[in-house]
């Protein structure tokens, strides 16, 4: 922490990147009236400092022919969410896996191919001896990102 | 759609890195950065390629937290309910989903108070019947690639 504040210029480039990652820096300085270097260096710096941890592209995972996304609300017998936790790690599939406070104790989102192997991981987790339900959501269509909505223009760097 | 070398080489350069050159993807493959460019602009047309991002990390810029919000609805109307969700400046990703929901959301969160304001703005949409939040312990860990791979 730096104590920097993002100024309008980073804030700018944040917005036309997220937008589309592909922006030229010709394209962000002239808006900016800065130079091309000055966005260049900014990009790097933002970098630097984790704020922009990359660039990527958002894929179709249906026509890619790669399956569902599904969401699992799993609880667990007290204390047994860290060691759950672990062993779902281990499961194929998954994309993103963590502790949660709420309805359940562990949440977790795979992309699965078909219904068999949504039900032989939904199977898997239940056997697990400190898994108390298993509770399941199927990502129906495409899901709707808006990464580039986030806020940030409060923000303290 | 049927899928060679060249689509794979794009979706797999620009996955990791999306402002990579046509020229440099281009010159590994052994064909014209036109080629390239055309095939990029045709996995858009196709849908295949939705958009391409920066990925942020929301802790540096001013997110504590992430939320998952389980939305319960009055039957036919999720389509339009999940239209407004998207439009919620922190909401990452929204779908609708088949179980114990009829849509899921999850965002990013600034603090307690946010997470409550949150909970009203889709509390108060016409025909939500029942909110629930699940607060993510400890994962930060968001980016695009994690929802699509």
């Amino acid at each position: 922490m730096s104590g920097k504040r993002m100024d309008e210029i980073d804030v700018k480039i944040l917005r036309m990147l997220q937008k589309d990652a592909r922006t030229p820096f010709k394209e962000i300085a002239d808006h900016c009236n800065v130079t091309i270097d000055t966005i260049k260096n900014r990009f790097i710096a933002l970098k630097e400092r984790g704020v922009i941890r990359g660039s990527t592209i958002v894929i179709d995972p249906k026509k890619m022919g790669l399956g569902n996304l599904v969401i699992l609300g799993i609880r667990v017998v007290e204390r047994y969410s860290d060691s759950v936790l672990n062993m779902i790690k281990k499961i194929p599939g998954l994309c993103v896996a963590t502790k949660a406070i709420g309805k359940y104790d562990l949440e977790a989102i795979f992309l699965l191919n078909d219904i068999e192997q949504i039900g032989t991981t939904k199977e898997m987790i239940e056997d697990f001896p400190q898994v108390k339900s298993v509770d399941i959501g199927i990502f129906v269509d495409k899901p709707l990102l808006c990464p580039k909505n986030f806020e940030f223009d409060q923000v303290i760097l | 759609m049927k899928f060679d070398k060249i689509d794979n080489a794009i979706i797999k350069n620009l996955k990791v890195d999306a402002r990579t050159s046509f020229r440099e993807i281009a010159r590994k493959l052994k064909v014209s950065p036109d080629t390239v460019s055309n095939r990029f602009g045709k996995l858009q047309k196709e849908g295949i390629i939705i958009d391409t991002t920066v990925v942020i990390d929301p802790s540096k810029i001013g997110y504590s937290f992430i939320a998952r919000f389980g939305i319960k609805v009055k039957p036919a109307y999720s389509s339009q309910i999940l239209d407004k969700i998207i439009t919620i400046s922190s909401i990452i990703v929204a779908s609708k989903i088949v179980g114990v929901y009829d849509l899921v959301a999850v965002s990013v969160v600034k603090n307690f108070q946010h997470l409550c304001d949150l909970r009203e703005t889709i509390l108060e949409m016409p025909y939500v019947e029942r909110v629930e939040i699940g607060m993510w312990v400890k994962t930060m860990e968001l980016s695009p690639q994690y929802f699509l791979i």
